[in-house]
């Protein structure tokens, strides 16, 4: 009796999320399903069409090239952020003088538009009257050269996360007790056999946490690219998925065959996350007396 | 108010719709009065409009009129959201790329037969222009009359150039004046032109030329003038035709191989690039339209004049674009916007949009008042008129222009990157925008 109320009482706790989820999350992912049904250019009437989008999404193969791409992107600009990140937060963590500021310093620039700073970074990239340039002396078509187009916009995109990932990993660093360190001390360990021992081994959640949300949130990168190279960049080479779809969409005004683009973007993404997360399950240390 | 396709800009998300206010105050308007709203991508017709706008709610009490303007770069992106979405404006501008879709949707009002007192009064090609079905789509706002040359004085007469009559020519270098004109025009950093021995195309000071993927100012006109087309009668793109592809062929040269014009990595995804270059006073001899006069009068801190379009080998061919004010057919609000429609598509209502000089309206008899406002301003403009020429080629036409072309710019893009070789890029480019037009 007692737990049905308390059952009661949770989910009325529960509501406002759960409202949230439904609303903002679970429908409009049932929406993008019944559009990858139908044929609609947002003006005219929709028609059901089947199949037919995910056949045109087979055939295309540009689609099947931003995937890649896109894959290629998420392995320069993780490993990249996640050790950047790591190196500035144990320097920061090491209570030099001025940690503090250096600490907002890293962060700000994630807590800014992407949009504005990928506009901000376009013109800092400029060939003729750019700001690289003239500090460097010669014409570099940064974004708009075909092989320098994508590590630009990679670099502009590690440099925008870096803060974030430090911070996770600062915060991760203060968790682990001194007295885990000066027992490895007391023992004769190097510096560098605690960090590889003990310190990595104990962020493993702060890394689980930080890894899941950056992969996800790096596959679904869109307004700093879209910046940065507008249209996919010089021969496409930056034409990230988000960016397909978002040219599907408003530019073709093909909804449905931008939802089918949508629909395994998600799937994908659930897929990536499942697996990294059996990945840690089987190695994330919680319990510091194990 | 350009028709250049879209480009995906993000300046233009970052600036969410600036919404000006109904206009000041003191225009009377009784209570219970309805408001219609009308969209807009100029600032400086906003400006005119709000104008118009008083005076339109002092002789219609009843009616107010909000203002919105969304910029340029974000605006057809927007524009069918908002139209699916239910939250479109009571009357919003169109450009030629973006019409057809929208009437054959029936989402606007038959002005043709709405306003058919008034369609005598307006400029034939814009009613033209918007006529789809045998009717017209909206009221004429703006036209943009013929595409012409801005140049810097100094630069020209420094360089014993005479811009009014330059003539260019793919296939015959004898009867091309234009192209040593454009060396001439073009400097580098040691001050060497382009046709001097050692000038370094790395190190460009002066551009003589902005030679670029601009549909509006430039590669429809160049084509047009080399005999070629753009769209068969039946709307499909015809980029292959030997005169078209000839005619990007020149202009890409004059990018890659005669240096007279900034690079495409910079004019690619930055459509004012040129602009901002020739009001720097980097650049002798920019093509653009009368979408651009203001910008340059305002801008130019130098001697500046207008000059006729090029001539090609059949001579000086531009495109002609206008703009419609069209009329929202889901809303409820259907005669207070007829009412705006037609005070828009008249004298009075469309006197504003001339006087300050912001833009040519459409309205026939308002035209003078934004001619003598550039004459009081010392400003020749008739190259924009019948003394530039009276050769056109059509704009863009049909209800899938935009996706079209969205499709096959980044093609273009590469054409003019020099990285794909033209013959091939009109081929692809073509394929791609006739698969977006089905």
């Amino acid at each position: 009796m007692r737990r049905r109320q308390e059952t009661r009482t949770a989910y009325l706790l529960l509501a406002p999320s759960l409202f949230g989820i439904g609303a903002f999350l679970v429908l409009p992912i049932l929406v993008v399903a019944v559009l990858a049904t139908q044929r609609w250019d947002l003006i005219g009437p929709r028609t059901f069409v089947g199949f037919d989008n995910v056949v045109a999404v087979a055939a295309d193969g540009r689609f099947v090239r931003s995937l890649l791409i896109t894959a290629g992107f998420v392995a320069i600009v993780i490993p990249a952020q996640t050790v950047l990140g790591l190196v500035a937060a144990l320097l920061l963590n090491r209570g030099l003088r001025g940690s503090a500021a250096f600490r907002v310093l890293y962060v700000l620039p994630w807590i800014c538009a992407p949009l504005a700073l990928g506009v901000m970074w376009s013109w800092v990239l400029a060939p003729t009257d750019g700001a690289l340039n003239a500090l460097i002396g010669r014409r570099v078509e940064w974004l708009a050269d075909p092989v320098l187009a994508m590590p630009s916009v990679a670099a502009v995109t590690v440099w925008t996360q870096v803060g974030y990932v430090a911070l996770f990993f600062s915060a991760g660093l203060r968790a682990i007790p001194d007295t885990v360190h000066e027992a490895a001390m007391l023992d004769g360990a190097s510096p560098w056999q605690r960090f590889w021992r003990i310190t990595l081994p104990l962020l493993r959640p702060t890394t689980f946490f930080v890894l899941v949300t950056q992969i996800i949130a790096t596959f679904q990168v869109f307004d700093s690219v879209y910046a940065l190279t507008p249209d996919g960049g010089p021969q496409g080479v930056t034409d990230v998925v988000a960016g397909r779809i978002y040219y599907e969409a408003f530019e073709q005004r093909a909804v449905g065959q931008a939802a089918v683009m949508a629909l395994v973007l998600f799937v994908l993404l659930v897929a990536v996350t499942v697996v990294q997360q059996r990945w840690f399950a089987r190695r994330t240390t919680y319990d510091l007396s194990t | 108010m350009r028709m250049r396709p879209l480009v995906a800009a993000a300046v233009a998300a970052l600036a969410l719709a600036a919404c000006s206010p109904a206009g000041p105050d003191e225009a009377p308007a009784g209570d219970g009065a309805t408001t219609v709203t009308v969209r807009v991508w100029d600032e400086q017709v906003a400006t005119a409009y709000e104008q118009s706008f008083d005076e339109f709610t002092r002789e219609n009490p009843d009616i107010r009129v909000q203002v919105n303007v969304v910029p340029w770069k974000d605006y057809f992106v927007r524009l069918p959201l908002d139209v699916a979405g239910g939250t479109v404006d009571d009357v919003y501008w169109i450009n030629s790329s973006n019409f057809g879709a929208l009437a054959d949707g029936g989402k606007l009002i038959d002005v043709g037969r709405e306003l058919a007192d008034q369609q005598g009064s307006w400029a034939p090609a814009a009613v033209e222009q918007y006529s789809r079905g045998g009717t017209l789509w909206g009221v004429p706002a703006l036209t943009d009359g013929r595409i012409a040359v801005y140049y810097n004085k100094a630069m020209v007469e420094a360089a014993g150039v005479d811009p009014e009559n330059l003539t260019w020519h793919p296939a015959d270098p004898a009867a091309d004046t234009f192209l040593p004109a454009a060396r001439k025009l073009t400097r580098d950093s040691a001050g060497r032109t382009a046709d001097q021995p050692g000038f370094d195309p790395g190190a460009i000071t002066q551009y003589g030329f902005n030679a670029a993927r601009d549909l509006q100012a430039i590669y429809y006109n160049f084509v047009g003038s080399n005999g070629g087309s753009i769209q068969a009668p039946d709307g499909t793109l015809t980029l292959t035709d030997p005169k078209t592809a000839e005619a990007f062929a020149y202009l890409v040269k004059l990018v890659n191989t005669d240096h007279v014009a900034p690079s495409a990595a910079d004019t690619n995804d930055n459509p004012d690039f040129s602009r901002d270059q020739f009001l720097q006073g980097k650049m002798a001899l920019f093509q653009s339209g009368t979408y651009n006069l203001k910008n340059v009068g305002d801008g130019a801190t130098f001697e500046w004049g207008v000059a006729p379009l090029l001539a090609g080998p059949q001579g000086r061919v531009s495109v002609v674009n206008s703009v419609i004010a069209a009329g929202n057919a889901d809303s409820p609000r259907r005669d207070a916007i007829l009412k705006v429609l037609r005070w828009l598509g008249s004298e009075d209502g469309a006197s504003y949009v001339g006087e300050e000089g912001a833009a040519l309206p459409a309205v026939t008899a308002a035209q003078q008042a934004y001619y003598d406002y550039w004459e009081g301003q010392g400003v020749d403009t008739t190259a924009f008129g019948d003394a530039g020429g009276t050769a056109t080629i059509p704009a863009p036409f049909g209800p899938k222009f935009e996706a079209a072309s969205t499709a096959f710019n980044p093609i273009l893009n590469e054409v003019f990157a020099g990285r794909t070789p033209v013959a091939e890029g009109m081929q692809q480019a073509q394929d791609a925008g006739n698969a977006a037009l089905r």
